[in-house]
């Protein structure tokens, strides 16, 4: 500070202009540090930062004061454990077995908690795919519904016992009882089937009875009179050129759906561009299924006309006569030119079908017999297990209850009350039997019914083993402690057996009878380890062992009876099996519950499908002119229920169908009262239930249901329909985009659809001109991007890591699984109907579906949608707290605690993946009053404590009014990185694998650095299909695509 | 300010007022006991302001979630009225800045009414921007303060964080400048006020004395802040323009917004004022101040400003033909012939038709279809806000994702709430401050009032020039 005036002084030192007073007097903020005495010297500070800390303090604890946070309690380690490092996942092999649903499985478990479920890729049947079922399996363990103890039944509600009083009087039980039937679905494990027999050997008067909730039996029973086995044969899809599929879901829910989507799609794939070759699908079924959905051509018959469809090709292979009157002549005509193609490639084919009428099985396999198959594309030396019910033994044992015959019925793992053809029967013939023992984990319709329950554990608590084909074992074992007072199944029934061969001092006894179990049977069939306990070791680790286990077989004909007559009434209805929901073994899973639909998109509940079709001007009409989300009254036989409806596009004429498994009372919160149950409408055949019905009619609209929740409107890009004014080929989807044309009559915006880059499809054989028109469209966008004025940062992404991914739509069959995959991996909340009807759902990948070409009978594409990670991302920009923002290595990144929610990244997507909390659907607002109830639960789904155990600790659990969208699994990428960084070594494609991409059973996503020149996705990135969605707007999408192509042959539909 | 009058130019003062006249007309509504019609408006105002502040507080307490939007359609209702409130709040600062450095006079019967709108209009406007908001606890993120984190700033590229600043500038200038034109009338009252309600006078008018410093330093700041307001006119639209014009999204990525957005809200602003005036100058009696002249004179800029926007409309569907670009012509043809055609279609016919009826001079002057077209209009204008954000968002790239938009009880609370809040400020306003700009007016009684031009005058001020400065 300069002195104004030198005749002021401010002391003696200054007076006298002493120069240490004078420098630190020209030195307004004094250098040296003050210091005090009695303060830490790394606390050291000056006048100012005691205000700076002063100030801070006090606002801090006045904040702190003022908000009231919840208190969440975490317990630490008090001694860790040898085999856990907090932080670091550890990796069980397991199998996943719900009946016949098998698949081999890795468990991740973090800190001792099961919490996603990744295929095993060691498995020769899965190949490392996994299902939806699969992954949502995980979160079943965690079901607030779980019984928590053995209950006895008390009134109309349950007491709590215990195993030692249950034994008691369960023991008591069956030593008075005459007759004792023991109720289950497939069973696959050996040594569980050693356990049961142990019983039904000590007690004779006991029988075991196996259904499968959708029946596979008539297929079993004709490999039965054709083979002398009663098994499924394996079918090898990949060898197939030409497959022909009577109405069976493949890909999606029959039989072994992962082994087949996982073949099928190696003969879908386009490897060289210049010799293209494919393999040809015809599907013949009256709904549009999901396997339906990808065949090149669909011959469409009624339900009741699939005996003679079956026969027709019969009789045009084989040579037969089998009548086939009241099949339509389109079908007739399309079947024909099919056993053509199917002739011309003997040896190289497969016929398969899900008819539950045995003579139509024994014509297909005579039909496969004389092509050859069984030679070439069916396998029947290694024969699949996992179905092995027997409808007639069923219908049996109904019989025998019927007649009082059944005085103890023990169910095991089933709920023939809601699953089979006989429930209502059955649920009044319950107080008939004089004792009911159950093995429910979680309450259910049959359950319900019983006076006891000895709940048993879940897979992912248990110990087990499990023969999915002869030959092929895997190995269950338990990834965390039993969460409840449970037993096994297996190891209640050897103590109520009595066996001599369990310990029940040991600690885990069916374990050890497990162990014991191998010792003695695989390991004395096999002589790669000569020690028990490396080969148990062995096992146990990989959790699959094989042996060369071939059983002769031959061909024997049998003659051939009726097959079933088509009806004449004029609306058939068909139920099937989605790949989700199974026939309600899963409603209860709120994962399963709202993952939409592959096929009609929708969530919650099943939609009566209705077929649709163009009326030439500007509308697509439905059945009876119903809308999506009307509700019509259904009346099947004596039963009528309300229901909404969907336009399905390939939906026969003349039918409607409706899935099962859903309209289930005691399946939790989540399953109860969600949709309508038909299982008792099925059509009792000869030789077991018929999936369909032809005494149904559809009522007028009679309202709208409340809660459409189907989270696609908008169905079709390109379907063609006939212009009713000028007779001329135009879309049909694009005239109906058009609500009000101001009596203009325009037909829509033709090319409105088309002409986006969206989706690219073609046929196998104008592959070249297809190939050239991509290219073109591809070059004009790109010149059209480079006339910009945006830099970009290309040479920054072309250092160290840039990701990308590659999504294979030749490849991908839009089961879903994915979808599961992602909300398991990535903590995504479940929002309940309510919620997804209002396009609320918060899926990261969703599973886009398009149907195009002929309207009446279009192809569909699947098109995974999730982030696309634009390096040149229009979110970004718009943001204005930055909380959305590129990474150097391309990953377009949220930072959560950031986001204010504006949104204004979510209008500006193109691609619409992002999603925003709209309400505190995971409970981790700091309010907790407004949380949303979706079901009438007590609190939001995935919101409870034990639920909360599925959540991956690597990832944030976003609270209410963020935004919130696929982060290309980040954790997994730093996980990765992490580990090539410790083991110094570069990183490869097995480092980092999203979640999407280890469970998709096809191999259609591949995830990896776009930098490494020798990795898996830059040889797939060469491809000349390939395209970008979008590109011309110039976001620099990190996802690419490939053109979809089909096999589709035109003259099918004249 | 003195001027040489055409003699054919209509007189804007009319009644043969006196200065007294003028004092008495334009100061007793605030010191009279409000009448029955302004207090059961009032009453009715704070009504649905209650309301609405009832529906904001649920919003903010059960999430964004009770709004009807989704994860297509991420903004409706709230940007909509966030835009047609701003529209409407640039009439003020075109009246007052604009007119003035323009020396329109007729601009002084109006100016006050309309600054005073600007202002409760761009505060309803601002609610928006917060309230749709997932976390507005944490709205301060969007204010570049220095912070421990980093420190982390907002995002200077989005156009959004620019809203921020035009609409606070633009909010300030206009209190400023509504703000400096009340001091000499906050004197004039408090020269006629006792007690208390003279002590607060007095304390508005800063101790205004009428000197001629004062007098000289008002109207310098006056045209400073008229210099500064003018850009404001033209910029806080543009950038308003720009949350979308700034965007991929078809139907939103288009050059044209700016200057068809800040058209559009001189039309809708002008409707407004009009909408208001013609209330205010019935209920207080106002018929000499604001004239039929001036009813005129701004249907002839909402002729002109609906014509402009007529003009964008068509210009848009011109481009998006010509573009040849698939996405730009299906967002227009959707539009039009979509599901929310009819909201196209009123947009059109309330925008663009109907303020074609003013190339017609008696329906210029026809105070009741005045009244009735400036709602017509008004109406129009959130009707183009539709359009332009919700039926765009509704079918954009891809089709998976379209979806559809109805809103709900809160979003129409929340909307009915903001003229709660509007109307309710403006009764009060009405009550506390002259309605009219007292020394303005006075300001052109001599060279506008109609004993001295016109008519009544013929040839008499063209002798003199008057000049009525002298006369204050």
């Amino acid at each position: 500070m300069k002195k104004q005036l030198d005749n002021i002084w401010i002391g003696r030192e200054d007076l006298l202009k002493e120069d240490a007073f004078m420098q630190s007097a020209e030195k307004e903020f004094a250098k040296e540090e003050i210091h005090y005495a009695d303060m830490a010297s790394n606390l050291a500070g000056n006048r100012r930062d005691f205000l700076k800390f002063l100030g801070f303090g006090l606002g801090a604890a006045t904040i702190a004061a003022g908000c009231d946070f919840p208190v969440k309690k975490a317990i630490p380690y008090v001694i860790k454990p040898d085999q856990i490092v907090p932080g670091v996942a550890n990796y069980y092999a397991s199998t996943f077995v719900n009946g016949g649903d098998y698949c081999p499985v890795l468990v991740k478990t973090r800190e001792g908690r099961p919490i996603k479920i990744e295929g095993n890729d060691l498995s020769t049947i899965t190949g490392g795919g996994t299902s939806a079922r699969a992954q949502a399996s995980v979160l079943s363990l965690y079901d607030t519904n779980r019984f928590t103890g053995p209950k006895m039944k008390s009134g109309s509600g349950w007491k709590d016992s215990s195993w030692a009083e249950m034994d008691k009087i369960v023991s008591t039980t069956i030593s008075t009882s005459n007759n004792i039937r023991i109720l289950t679905n497939t069973i696959m494990s050996p040594t569980a089937r050693k356990a049961i027999s142990e019983f039904t050997n000590k007690y004779t008067n006991a029988k075991v009875v196996t259904y499968d909730p959708v029946s596979a039996s008539a297929l079993l029973d004709a490999n039965e009179q054709n083979f002398g086995i009663r098994a499924v044969p394996t079918y090898k899809f990949d060898l197939a050129d030409i497959i022909v599929s009577f109405n069976a879901d493949f890909l999606g829910s029959w039989i072994s759906p992962i082994e087949y989507a996982a073949a099928y799609a190696k003969g879908r794939k386009i490897s060289d561009i210049k010799q293209a070759k494919m393999s040809r699908h015809i599907q013949v079924e009256s709904h549009m299924s999901l396997t339906g959905s990808n065949a090149d051509n669909r011959i469409l018959v009624k339900p009741s006309e699939q005996g003679t469809a079956i026969a027709h090709l019969y009789n045009e292979i084989t040579g037969g006569s089998v009548g086939t009157t009241g099949l339509n002549a389109k079908a007739k005509k399309a079947l024909s030119k099919t056993a053509a193609e199917l002739k011309a490639a003997a040896g190289r084919c497969l016929v398969v079908s899900a008819s539950a009428n045995i003579n139509e099985q024994l014509m297909i396999n005579a039909i496969n017999n004389a092509l050859g198959s069984y030679e070439a594309t069916i396998d029947m030396s290694s024969p699949s297990y996992q179905r092995q019910g027997n409808d007639t033994d069923l219908k049996t044992l109904i019989g025998d209850i019927n007649s009082g015959n059944v005085d103890l019925l023990i169910i095991h793992g089933s709920n023939p009350v809601y699953d089979t053809i006989y429930g209502t029967q059955l649920a009044a013939l319950m107080p008939k039997i004089k004792n009911k023992i159950s093995f429910a984990t979680v309450n259910d319709e049959t359950t319900d019914l019983c006076d006891v329950v000895a709940p048993s554990n879940h897979y992912l608590e248990s110990w087990g083993d499990v023969e999915a084909k002869k030959g092929h074992y895997t190995l269950i074992q338990p990834t965390i402690s039993p969460l409840f007072d449970t037993r096994q199944a297996e190891l209640s029934m050897l103590i109520w057996a009595g066996s001599a061969n369990i310990d029940l001092a040991k600690e885990q006894p069916y374990y050890e009878y497990l162990k014991e179990s191998w010792r003695t049977g695989t390991f004395t069939s096999q002589n790669e380890y000569s020690s028990f306990q490396s080969f148990w070791d062995s096992v146990v680790h990989d959790g699959i062992f094989s042996v060369k286990n071939e059983s002769a077989f031959s061909f024997k004909n049998v003659s051939i009876g009726e097959v079933s007559k088509p009806a004449s009434s004029e609306l058939e209805i068909s139920f099937f099996e989605t790949a989700q929901m199974a026939n309600g073994q899963y409603s209860g899973n709120p994962w399963l519950m709202e993952m939409a639909d592959p096929v009609t998109r929708t969530s919650w509940g099943n939609y009566l499908a209705v077929p649709v079709d163009f009326d030439g001007v500007k509308t697509m009409v439905g059945y009876k002119n119903l809308v999506d989300g009307e509700l019509v009254e259904l009346t099947i036989g004596k039963k009528k229920v309300t229901l909404p409806v969907i336009q399905q596009f390939g939906q026969m004429p003349g039918t409607v169908s409706l899935a099962l498994g859903y309209g289930r009372t005691q399946a939790g919160n989540t399953g109860s009262n969600v949709g309508v149950n038909v299982n008792d409408c099925l059509t009792a055949g000869p030789d077991g239930p018929l999936y369909f019905n032809t005494n149904v009619s559809v009522s007028e609209r009679v309202g709208k249901e409340k809660e459409f929740s189907c989270v696609q409107y908008h169905h079709t890009i390109g379907v063609k329909g006939i212009d009713k004014e000028t007779n001329k080929e135009i879309n049909a989807d694009e005239a109906a985009l058009v609500f009000f044309d101001y009596f203009t009559g325009v037909k829509g915006f033709q090319g409105a659809l088309t002409d986006r880059s969206v989706i690219y499809t073609s046929n196998v054989k104008e592959l070249k001109n297809s190939i050239e028109h991509l290219q073109e469209r591809r070059k004009d966008a790109q010149h059209l991007n480079e006339q910009q004025i945006y830099g970009g940062f290309d040479e920054k992404y072309s250092l160290g890591h840039h990701w990308g991914m590659h999504v294979d739509l030749n490849a991908c069959i839009g089961c879903g699984t994915c979808a599961v995959a992602c909300m398991s991996e990535n903590n995504v909340p479940v929002v309940g109907k309510r919620e997804v009807s209002r396009h609320h759902e918060m899926t990261w990948l969703r599973i886009d579906r398009y149907y195009y070409g002929d309207v009446e009978n279009p192809n569909t594409i699947y098109q995974p949608m999730m982030c696309q990670h634009c390096d040149n991302a229009p979110c970004e920009n718009v943001c204005p707290v930055n909380a959305t923002n590129h990474s150097s290595e391309g990953l377009n990144q949220m930072a959560y605690n950031r986001c204010i929610g504006t949104r204004y990244c979510a209008n500006n997507c193109p691609y619409k993946v992002r999603r925003f909390n709209w309400l505190d659907y995971t409970k981790a607002d700091i309010w907790p009053a407004n949380q949303p109830r979706l079901q009438e639960e007590s609190v939001p789904f995935m919101a409870d404590n034990l639920t909360r155990m599925v959540l991956n600790p690597d990832v944030t659990v976003r609270s209410r009014g963020v935004i919130e969208k696929c982060s290309f699994c980040v954790q997994r990428i730093q996980e990765g990185k992490l580990t090539a960084k410790t083991e110094g070594r570069l990183l490869n494609d097995r480092d980092v694998r999203t979640a999407c991409q280890t469970s998709c059973p096809t191999g259609a996503i591949t995830f990896g650095d776009m930098n490494n020149k020798s990795g898996e996705l830059t040889s797939k990135l060469e491809s000349p299909l390939n395209y970008i969605a979008l590109e011309e707007i110039n976001v620099r999408s990190s996802v690419t695509y490939t053109m979809k192509i089909n096999n589709r042959d035109k003259s099918f539909d004249a | 300010m003195s001027a040489v009058v055409s003699p054919i130019r209509k007189p804007l003062i009319t009644g043969n007022k006196t200065y007294h006249q003028i004092t008495e007309d334009l100061i007793s509504p605030t010191e009279k006991t409000p009448t029955k019609e302004w207090v059961i408006g009032f009453i009715i105002s704070v009504s649905v302001l209650t309301w609405g502040v009832f529906c904001i507080l649920w919003t903010i307490w059960v999430g964004i979630g009770s709004w009807n939007l989704n994860r297509t359609i991420n903004w409706s209702w709230d940007i909509t009225n966030f835009v047609w409130w701003i529209g409407i709040g640039h009439a003020g600062t075109l009246i007052s800045a604009i007119l003035l450095l323009f020396r329109q006079k007729w601009r002084t019967g109006v100016n006050r009414a309309a600054e005073a709108m600007t202002i409760f209009a761009v505060m309803c406007a601002g609610l928006f921007p917060l309230i749709h908001m997932g976390r507005i606890w944490l709205a301060m993120f969007i204010l570049p303060y220095p912070n421990t984190r980093g420190p982390l700033w907002p995002n200077f590229n989005s156009p959004l964080l620019w809203d921020v600043f035009a609409i606070s500038t633009y909010l300030t200038v206009s209190v400023l400048f509504w703000y400096t034109g009340l001091v000499p009338d906050f004197a004039t009252v408090r020269d006629r006020a006792k007690g208390l309600r003279r002590k607060i006078y007095n304390t508005l008018s800063f101790g205004w004395t009428g000197s001629a410093k004062h007098w000289q330093r008002w109207e310098s700041l006056s045209l400073v802040l008229a210099g500064l307001a003018t850009p404001l006119v033209l910029s806080v639209h543009t950038i308003v323009s720009f949350d979308f014009a700034t965007s991929v999204i078809p139907g939103w990525h288009t050059t044209i917004f700016p200057p068809y957005f800040v058209a559009g809200a001189i039309f809708s602003g002008f409707a407004m004022v009009l909408t208001l005036m013609i209330i205010t100058r019935k209920l207080f009696n106002l018929q000499d101040y604001i004239t039929i002249e001036h009813i005129e004179s701004m249907n002839k800029v909402i002729l002109l400003t609906g014509t402009i926007v007529g003009v964008a409309y068509l210009t848009e569907l011109f481009i998006a033909w010509y573009s040849g670009y698939v996405y730009e012509q299906f967002a227009f043809f959707n539009r039009a012939l979509g599901p929310y055609w009819w909201a196209y279609f009123g947009m059109m016919f309330c925008n663009v038709v109907s303020p074609q009826f003013f190339w017609k001079k008696s329906f210029r002057r026809n105070v009741t279809l005045t009244f009735f077209l400036s709602i017509v209009v008004n109406i129009g204008m959130w009707f183009e806000r539709f359009v332009i954000i919700a039926t765009t968002l509704a079918r954009d790239y891809l089709p998976s994702s379209w979806s559809l938009y109805s809103p709900s009880w809160v979003e129409i609370g929340i909307y009915l709430g903001t003229f709660g809040l509007f109307f309710t400020c403006f009764l009060i306003f009405a009550r506390v401050a002259p309605v009219v700009a007292v020394a303005e007016i006075k300001h052109i009684l001599k060279s506008a009032g109609d004993q001295y031009i016109g008519e009544n005058n013929k040839g008499k001020h063209q002798q003199h020039g008057i000049s009525n400065s002298e006369h204050h």
